[in-house]
């Protein structure tokens, strides 16, 4: 929907009383992706006519931010901690659990466009190490099994039945931990 | 001033209820690690109970009382009794405290404790707890106390009184005051903050502009971010404060995107602030006029390195400029400029409202004060806390908070985030100060503590933390964004088991051609590479030379292999997401080309499935 007439005008409302050199870009850039969830491309050319800048300028702004999107996120975006605190208690293999499960490298959408893995910044909510963040819930600690299930309920995948443990095995299991 | 006296009369009134409550009244802390946890839903519940008549009581929100590990922490106050405080309670835990206060008895099997000097019962008092023995509470002074959306109550308890005083010096004075406190910024660099101040007071170039680093992009610190939600107004009133003292007319207070509470609680700070005459025009009947705003940042670490937040502010990428000019020449805009970090206006509210001499009273003679830290990673007990500057490291990481998880050994202390380095755990005994961490050769930085212990591998930190300089690297300068990612490369390498003896003096190297880069992202980078070669020299080797990572966590010098078949070894295949596990003839393996090494097969394995290099098990 990006470049229609709606969304220009929508663009030129939201950034219509900004003004050049009064630190008001960022301000601009967050109202469009609150709105859009994504700044749209054909939004540049008015954010330099607003900016009294180039669209180079403008786009360099925006690709220089980790936070400002591109693009659309995808239907569900899962951000992953990267965070040390994170690190240190498992986070890698639960990045590569969800890379598997989702079907998308870390930063990308699956093919489907349905789930996206997002890298996110430790945020001090460190007591939940390792952590993932999903519709605005945090989930953790959280073990790689645990990953793994979170990923397949959010497929709709059911659950592959597993058979019970055999009771000995888990008391081996146990003791070995 | 006329002015301040009846802000203040009214604001004691407004907080007398809470200062000693008629009836019980609960307080529940809403921080953006307790909200995490559900605190929300508890002071809903609390709320809902009281609603519907079970309960006789109000029910406060606060900010955050830095016991992260214990929330959502509720604090109950019955008239003219101690405090005591419930550490834990998510919602599902307050019909049982509703039905406790209700029948007036004490719950303490759910209590952590009391804010009494005495214990009550078997309910130790608050300042017993290993967590909170040595620590100064004065920045902290307010949190999990006061509602930091209420304006009153920091006014109540002494707030905006070091601005009052300030606006009856002349800025001269009130810099002389700064000076004399011996306080330096806390953002890293330690450079004295009044100072600083005297540079942009000096400079006859208007506009000038007061900014507030608020950016705290190194992760595993959150001492900022606990004032901002906390208390609000303690960093709003310095940031005041700071623009009197040096003449300017605007601030800017920009905080990191990945903050949205303290962005809320900042702007409603701000905006009760200008409503009370305390921000704006005329502030406090003194004809001093100063406009405060919030800038929220986009996701850049160098945004927090002051030369970049100023490229931020003027509307393009963030990219750290060279130094000279320095910002109180030409900052934001073109500006004279003034640019400090949250705690260290947040300390310039204290300085001015109890003075220099009181403020000094705590830390040592070089480094007075307190500092906050936040401490996270390997560690019993996450939090906030606050220290005199001069506290022996291990007391603040081992007793403080807790140590490593039981039966393991502390590695390292890693301070100061990404481009700082490590600290051996075998070397805690000495103060948290600057140059003590100095002298060996890392950085006691702006207040993250995370630890690390024996299972964890240096290597594997190396990685991350290069991984992160180049991922953050502006790219200006091709020492900083060429020098990490060769860096990182070699790393990796290492860590996957094509390591080369002459990849260390790579390594090195690229520390040394480091020193070039424009900035202290570049600079920094390396630091932790240094401390690895000083202090964990063998470790690296044996990656290096016998490909072995001791801790089995670089992922390319380990395999996971079946070592007793095992009725489990059914939900290891169903859990792997690649299919790795594979059922032969009633016999399960690890099919190596496929396997991700994500762990989960072992978690529900154990014994079953191990984590093998060419050493064995
Ligand atoms: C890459 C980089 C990131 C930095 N990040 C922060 C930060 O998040 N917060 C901060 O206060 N200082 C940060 N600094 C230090 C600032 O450049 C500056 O020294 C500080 O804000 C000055 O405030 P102070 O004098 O009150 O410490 C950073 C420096 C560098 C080089
Ligand atoms: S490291 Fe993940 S929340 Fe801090």
């Amino acid at each position: 929907m990006a470049g229609s007439a709606e969304v220009l005008a929508r663009v030129s409302e939201l950034i219509g009383d900004l003004k050049p050199d009064d630190v008001a870009l960022l301000k601009g850039l967050h109202r469009l992706q609150h709105e859009f969830g994504y700044i749209p491309k054909d939004a540049i050319p008015l954010l330099a006519a607003q900016f009294n800048t180039t669209p180079a300028i403008i786009f360099g702004t925006i690709d220089f931010y980790s936070e400002l999107r591109q693009k659309p996120p995808a239907e569900n975006v899962v951000s992953w901690c990267s965070g040390p605190a994170c690190l240190l208690k498992g986070s890698g293999g639960i990045r590569r659990a969800l890379e598997a499960t989702l079907g998308c490298a870390m930063g990308e959408a699956s093919a489907d466009g349905k789930y996206e893995l997002q890298l996110v910044q430790c945020d001090g909510t460190c007591q939940l190490a390792p952590l993932i963040r999903s519709e605005g819930r945090y989930i953790g600690p959280l073990s790689s099994s645990e990953a793994i299930k979170f990923a397949r309920r959010l497929k709709g995948e059911t659950e592959v039945p597993v058979p019970p443990a055999e009771e000995g095995d888990a008391a081996a299991a146990e003791a070995s931990e | 001033m006329a002015a301040y006296e009846a802000l203040r009369e009214a604001a004691d009134a407004a907080w007398a209820p809470f200062e000693k409550p008629s009836r019980t009244l609960i307080r529940v802390n809403l921080g953006t690690c307790s909200l995490v946890v559900g605190a929300q839903e508890t002071l809903d519940a609390l709320r809902a109970s009281v609603q519907a008549g079970e309960l006789e009581a109000d029910v406060m929100a606060t900010g955050c009382s830095g016991l992260c590990h214990a929330e959502p922490l509720v604090e109950v106050t019955q008239p003219g009794g101690p405090s005591v405080l419930y550490g834990q309670l998510t919602a599902d835990r307050v019909p049982a405290l509703v039905e406790r206060i209700a029948s007036r008895v004490l719950a303490h099997e759910m209590a952590l404790a009391v804010a009494a000097d005495e214990p009550m019962g078997d309910v130790p008092p608050l300042g017993s707890l290993p967590f909170m023995r040595g620590q100064v509470r004065r920045l902290m002074a307010n949190c999990g106390v006061t509602d930091p959306l209420e304006i009153d109550h920091y006014l109540a308890r002494g707030g905006y009184e070091g601005l009052n005083k300030a606006l009856r010096m002349e800025p001269e004075q009130v810099v002389a005051e700064m000076l004399e406190s011996g306080l330096w910024g806390r953002g890293g660099a330690g450079f004295p903050t009044g100072r600083k101040w005297e540079f942009l007071r000096t400079s006859e170039r208007h506009p000038k502009y007061i900014i507030c680093n608020a950016d705290e992009g190194d992760p595993g610190a959150f001492v900022n971010r606990n004032i901002m939600e906390s208390d609000p107004h303690l960093l709003l009133e310095g940031v005041i404060i700071g623009g009197f003292a040096s003449d300017a007319d605007r601030a800017f207070i920009y905080i990191r995107d990945e903050y949205p509470v303290p962005v809320v609680r900042m702007e409603k700070a701000i905006e009760d602030a200008y409503a009370k005459g305390l921000a704006g025009k005329d502030i406090l009947g003194s004809g001093f006029d100063f406009e405060v705003e919030v800038v929220r940042g986009a996701g850049s670490y160098v945004c927090g390195d002051e030369t970049g937040l100023l490229s931020s502010l003027e509307d393009r990428r963030g990219m750290p400029k060279l130094k000279p000019p320095f910002p109180a020449e030409s900052g934001a805009l073109g500006q004279p400029s003034n640019i400090n970090n949250v705690e260290s206006y947040a300390n310039a509210s204290l300085i001015l409202r109890h003075g220099s001499a009181w403020w000094a009273s705590a830390g040592t003679e070089e480094n007075r004060g307190t500092k906050m830290f936040s401490l996270s990673g390997k560690v019993e007990r996450v939090g906030v806390l606050e220290v005199p500057l001069g506290t022996l490291t291990r007391q603040v990481v081992v007793e403080m908070g807790g140590g490593v998880p039981e039966g393991r050994t502390l590695k390292a202390v890693q301070s100061g985030g990404p481009l700082s380095g490590v600290l051996p755990g075998s070397d805690v005994d000495i103060p948290l100060e600057p140059g003590p961490y100095r002298e060996r050769g890392t950085l006691l930085g702006a207040g993250g503590l995370v630890l690390l212990d024996d299972s964890d591998c240096i290597v594997d930190l190396c990685i991350y933390f290069q991984w992160f300089a180049e991922d953050e690297s502006c790219g200006r300068c091709t020492t900083c964004f060429a020098g990490t990612r060769r860096a990182l490369e070699i790393l990796k390498r290492i860590a996957s088991g094509r390591g080369r003896e002459a990849d260390l003096e790579l390594l090195k190297l690229l520390g040394r051609i480091a020193a070039n880069a424009n900035c202290f992202h570049g600079q920094g980078a390396p630091t932790v590479i240094a401390s690895t070669f000083r202090y964990f020299e063998d470790e690296l080797m044996e990656h290096v030379r016998h490909k072995r990572c001791p801790a089995k966590r670089c992922a390319g010098l380990v395999r996971y292999e079946v070592l007793h078949q095992s009725e489990r070894l059914a939900e290891a295949a169903a859990i792997c997401p690649v299919g790795a596990v594979v059922e032969e003839g009633g016999a399960y393996r690890i099919d190596q080309e496929s396997c991700v090494k994500c762990d989960a097969c072992r978690e529900q394995a154990p014994y079953a499935i191990g984590l093998v290099d060419e050493f064995g098990v």
